[in-house]
């Protein structure tokens, strides 16, 4: 391991172009690979089942709210179906410590950083702007504007080493962010003060419709090393390498080798959002492509071969997925409503004169209506 | 005459546009295959093709500042940028270039730039897509900023828009955007710095922009039953403001009532009723007052209906100018 | 068990309407959450509909084919009422793909919500002490300490000005009235327009000199020539102006022999060697003040912002002169405790000020009532018009010498008309004779006022 880390060379990317760093193929066989296998050595039986579970359950969490925003309950929600192993490969890779700067579509991630079930649905339902404290899960609350969590990230990462902490951050972002200026002002503050940051790019094909041919006419992974960042090219669609790659990436950032850039190559089996329409823009053939390397299917299968899909495997999960629906549903028609002068709140840290007064007037006002809070 | 979405009538402005002035591009995010996010450039790849009409990479800064070399080379570039909220990576090359180019080289380079905007909340979102940044561009010299608030003018605003030589803010109200009304096409435009008056009244003039111009309207017809008569204007410009519209009003109402979605402190309200208190002092009767969204920032969907002003807001500061019990004297009483 | 309808979802692109086009349930079957019970065609694509309950389908409401209205029910399914809070089918909104989207128009008249609370709260006039409890007052608050509402520090407040409007406060600047000295009748003490107006009227007899032309310059056709209105002649129109539209006015004449006051004036005369000697005004002015005892009503105004009429005990006689100005009303005051050689002193002493243009505003207030000796015009009645806030006047024609009814005979009698205008809300007209003929009374037989004290 400390040799593969030693060995890196700044100016090349550690997959060799073109090429896909891979531990298990879509048909579930285990694919040899020196240099990515010690770091996923760890990973038993016990382990593996644990994380079929965490795929399973992320995905039933997403049918489930694309379910109940169809009913109204949630103004939208964003599908990450088809990336759950990159997710879920990546945020198990994680240190309670650490901290993550993430885009609108990781909710499997939020999952394993211990976010609640529950937390993950007041920004779609429209009753907050974020579901839980940052500190609590050491996530900060998911970014809608494209790309400007990875300047936060970084600049978190500055503060830990300044500190001299080695605690990591890091920034998901799709194949679409790579396109704004945060994105490489980013990297160039990273690669500058060497913080450790992990940029962990979900190539998931589509931004919006936009595909990602539009965004980079090389692969993504490819830019960071003009930054002065390594580089890795991982299939998003296998856990354990997406696992592998991300914890090399933290080793190397908390022994103050800096940032590395992965690009989880993965496909957004779903839509943008529960109300787009990617039938207009999406080539059938390609996603029928992309279902035949579904992440959950070839964990599946190598369980299977392993011999350790047996039935109480098959129905423990079937018990967890079911109870994470049910949750979800649960939460989700139960939350309350916000009241209407909190409308006010936490704009500001100290009192502001100015919107006291806006408060007071605006609650007078209310008080005067027959029936309850407007 | 057909019956048009605002939507659609945008989408007929910009085909009208495309066909008039082969230098006419249109640059954004999602405009080609998808036809926008709200589809207002429904077809019109599939028309113009790809390089008329050409998807954007993921950067606003990139498409206005692409649009300004583009001006350069003599095209009239209309960037889309999909969401209010997204404006602000794009906010220098829009006040550092190009506001400032014209000024910049003493007329010798022009830039005939359109940004098309949907801006404005009412639609149930999440973060960032429901802002009303306008007064950030009313207040940058040579901007020209406009905001249609139906279907007709959506469709002859934005013809004029392009067809100007100075770059215009094109503010579209997107939660109106389903709105239908007659489009005309041979109709007579007015010149796309007036406002109108769009209902006629004695007793208060209503101004509004945008959305809020249904708001203001149906405000007007609850008023009725108060026996108030109020008179709505249409602003439809924000960089120039016709004020000759509104002062005729107000000299005729001597009162004042301006709505905004947009947040109180610093917003176009507080123009308006400055500029008005100074042109028409002696003929007002009550001060102007400004029914406005919250100084704070845009609030989670289910709050949204307590920051945007409603017919009820509306009409409450209606009361106050007109001397009648209101939420503020009810105030002072209990004080 | 409820029955429960389920609506058409919004389905995203905008779209207001789609076709169900198959249904994959029947009536009776039972399905599960999320099962899915529908298919319906959007732009491009199918989407299924899952079942928002578990339950047994009742009803289908649509055939297949047929084009639904978001918002419009399609299915009922009839649902185990199950401990927990119910769904609500939230109303019909146009999707969008970052939110629940806009609703729907419905296309009912808009309204405004009932505030019940606001308008009991203001029944009647409005109650509120003076302006304290402004919250546009000039507060000053320490830094970082929140103003909630209207603060209100009576100890560092600087004294206000009067409370008015624009239009208001410039009628009072081109007048010159200041607003500090009027009493404002509108709400909070508002000064109205009525109020300067009023006040304008009131001061109409202001010595103040005349502006200067405004008109210089101006070119006027060849016929014409402009005065400009200024001065104590605009003061006295607007308080004509005032008078004859505020206070419905009346007048009652009576024409007297008053021979023997002539006799009696030579005896005054001959008798006062020094001061003013006593003119026919100064009998009538006493005369005047007898009958004020005896009709008090006439000694009196109409209070319309209080709701009453004010008697006075005493009588402040104004003695209408005319200048080179125009027309003054310098008062003699108590004139009802003065006999009739100081009011002939009083009279003669006002009336030399007033030539001299030197009548000082004390002078000009205060007028209960008031004398117009109209007869040193050669005029011999008239209807003169009610100085404002009065309720009376007399104009004294001429005294001229005429044919009249004498001991049963025709003889040469010095007769002159007396002329009383009065204020008909004040008083009424059995009033106004009463004492006008106790003036003629006196007149006729000088003597007679000792019946009358």
């Amino acid at each position: 391991m400390l040799r593969s880390l030693d060995q890196l060379d700044p100016s090349t990317p550690m997959s060799a172009p073109g090429s896909l760093l891979q531990l298990l193929s879509p048909d579930g066989r285990r694919v040899p690979d020196p240099e990515l296998e010690p770091w996923v050595a760890d990973v038993d039986p016990a382990a593996l089942a644990a994380l079929y579970d965490d795929l399973s359950v992320i995905r039933r969490l997403d049918v489930e709210a694309t379910a109940l925003q169809r009913q109204g309950e949630l103004g939208l929600w964003p599908p990450l179906l088809g990336q759950e192993a990159a997710q879920v490969g990546s945020a198990r890779a994680l240190r309670a410590d650490d901290f993550v700067f993430t885009s609108y579509r990781e909710n499997g991630v939020a999952y394993c950083r211990g976010v609640s079930i529950a937390q993950l649905l007041p920004v779609w339902r429209g009753t907050a702007l974020s579901g839980w404290n940052p500190y609590d899960v050491g996530m900060a609350t998911p970014a809608v504007i494209i790309g400007a969590q990875t300047l936060h990230a970084t600049g978190y990462a500055l503060g830990c080493a300044i500190e001299g902490v080695d605690s990591a951050a890091v920034a998901y972002f799709g194949d679409g962010a790579t396109s704004q200026g945060d994105v490489s002002e980013a990297m160039v503050f990273a690669a500058s003060f060497a913080a450790p940051v992990v940029f962990f790019c979900q190539n998931n094909h589509w931004a919006i419709s936009e595909p990602v041919g539009l965004q980079a006419t090389r692969p993504i992974a490819d830019r960071a090393p003009a930054f002065g960042i390594p580089s890795m090219r991982v299939d998003g669609n296998d856990v354990l390498a997406v696992m592998a790659a991300t914890r090399i990436a933290l080793e190397r950032a908390r022994r103050g080798g800096g940032p590395t850039f992965i690009e989880a190559v993965t496909y957004r089996m779903g839509p943008h959002t529960t109300s787009d329409d990617p039938g207009r823009y999406v080539d059938p053939d390609e996603k029928a492509e992309w279902a035949a390397k579904d992440p959950i299917d070839r964990l599946e299968r190598h369980l299977d071969d392993l011999g350790l899909l047996t039935d109480g495997l098959r129905r423990s999960v079937q018990r967890s997925t079911d109870a994470a629906a049910a949750e979800l549903r649960r939460a989700c028609l139960a939350l309350p409503d916000p009241a209407a002068l909190s409308v006010f709140d936490h704009v500001y840290a100290e009192p502001h004169s100015g919107l006291d007064r806006q408060r007071a007037e605006y609650s007078a006002y209310l008080d005067l209506f027959d029936g309850s809070d407007s | 005459m057909t019956a048009l979405t605002l939507a659609k009538a945008i989408t007929l402005g910009l085909r009208r546009s495309l066909e008039a002035d082969d230098r006419v591009v249109l640059l954004g995010e999602d405009i080609g295959k998808l036809g926008g996010v709200f589809r207002v450039t429904d077809g019109l790849q599939a028309d113009f093709g790809v390089r008329r009409v050409i998807d954007a990479p993921l950067a606003e800064s990139a498409i206005v500042g692409t649009a300004v070399g583009l001006a350069f080379r003599g095209f009239r570039p209309v960037c889309e940028i999909q969401f209010d909220g997204f404006i602000y990576p794009g906010f220098d090359q829009i006040v550092a270039q190009v506001a400032k180019l014209h000024y910049r080289t003493a007329g010798a380079v022009r830039m005939p730039i359109t940004i098309r905007v949907p801006f404005g909340g009412g639609i149930g979102a999440v973060e960032h897509h429901s802002e009303s940044p306008e007064a950030y561009f009313t207040h940058t010299s040579g901007l020209r900023v406009v905001s249609c608030s139906n279907p007709q003018d959506a469709y002859a605003m934005v013809r004029q828009a392009i067809a100007s030589d100075d770059p215009v803010l094109f503010f579209e109200p997107k939660r109106r955007y389903w709105a239908t009304g007659e489009v005309d096409e041979e109709a007579v435009a007015p010149p796309l710095g007036s406002a109108r008056v769009v209902r006629q009244g004695a007793d208060v003039t209503l101004v509004a922009y945008g959305p809020l111009v249904a708001t203001a309207l149906d405000a007007a017809l609850a008023a009725v039953e108060d026996g108030i008569s109020v008179e709505v204007v249409d602003l439809r410009s924000l960089s120039p403001v016709d004020f000759d519209t509104v002062e005729a009003s107000v000299r005729a109402t001597g009162r004042l009532v301006v709505v905004h979605e947009a947040q109180h402190f610093g917003g176009l309200g507080a123009e308006v009723a400055s500029t008005i208190t100074e042109r028409c002092f002696f003929h007002l009767e009550a001060p102007p007052v400004r029914v406005t969204g919250f100084d704070t920032p845009y609030p989670a969907a289910k709050l949204e209906r307590h920051f945007l002003p409603d017919l009820d807001r509306i009409l409450d500061a209606v009361d106050r100018v007109m001397g009648r019990a209101n939420s503020l004297s009810a105030l002072e009483v209990t004080a | 068990m409820s029955v429960r309808e389920f609506a058409m979802p919004d389905l995203g692109e905008g779209l207001t309407e789609s076709e169900l086009v198959s249904w994959e349930v029947a009536v009776g079957d039972t399905v599960e959450l999320n099962q899915v019970i529908a298919e319906v065609e959007t732009a491009k694509a199918l989407v299924q509909l899952p079942s928002p309950w578990a339950g047994t389908v009742t009803r289908l409401l649509v055939e297949p084919g047929i084009v639904v209205r978001v918002g419009s029910p399609i299915v009922a399914i009839e649902v185990a009422d199950a401990a927990g809070p119910v769904p609500a089918q939230p109303p019909a909104r146009n999707a969008v793909l970052v939110g629940y989207g806009p609703p729907v128009e419905g296309g009912e008249r808009p309204q405004r919500r009932s505030r019940t609370a606001l308008l009991e709260r203001h029944e009647g006039p409005s109650a509120a002490p003076e302006p304290a409890a402004e919250s546009e007052a000039a507060v000053v608050a320490e830094p970082g300490r929140a103003v909630a509402g209207p603060a209100a520090e009576l100890g560092a407040r600087r004294a206000e000005r009067p409370r008015s409007t624009p239009p208001v406060r410039k009628l009072a600047a081109d007048r010159g009235v200041r607003l500090e000295l009027v009493r404002g009748s509108g709400e909070r003490g508002t000064i109205t327009r009525d109020d300067v107006l009023r006040s304008a009227a009131e001061a109409a007899t202001s010595t103040a000199p005349p502006r200067t032309d405004t008109g210089v310059g101006r070119s006027t056709p060849p016929d014409e020539t402009r005065v400009p209105v200024t001065g104590v002649r605009r003061r006295t129109a607007e308080a004509m102006v005032a008078s004859a539209f505020t206070a419905p006015q009346a007048t009652v004449f009576l024409t007297v022999d008053a021979t023997p006051t002539v006799e009696l004036l030579d005896r005054l005369r001959a008798r006062r060697r020094e001061g003013a000697r006593p003119g026919l005004l100064s009998v009538v002015a006493k005369a005047l003040c007898v009958a004020v005892a005896r009709t008090p009503e006439m000694n009196a105004r109409w209070d319309e912002a209080a709701g009453e009429i004010v008697r006075w005990r005493t009588v402040n006689l104004g003695i209408a002169a005319a200048t080179d100005r125009g027309l003054v009303v310098p008062t003699v005051p108590r004139a009802n405790e003065l006999d009739v050689d100081a009011i002939a002193d009083a009279i003669a002493s006002l009336s030399e000020s007033a030539r001299a243009g030197a009548t000082t505003p004390e002078a000009l207030r205060g007028g209960t009532i008031t004398i117009s000796n109209v007869g040193v015009f050669g005029v011999d009645a008239g209807t003169p018009i009610l100085v404002p806030g009065q309720a009376a006047i007399l104009a004294v024609g001429a005294l001229s010498r005429r044919p009249w009814e004498h001991r049963g005979e025709i003889a040469l009698r010095s007769v002159l008309t007396l002329s009383l205008s009065f204020d008909h809300r004040v008083v009424d007209g059995q009033q106004a004779a009463t004492f006008l003929a106790d003036i003629g009374a006196i007149l006729a037989e000088p003597g007679v006022v000792l019946t009358m004290l």
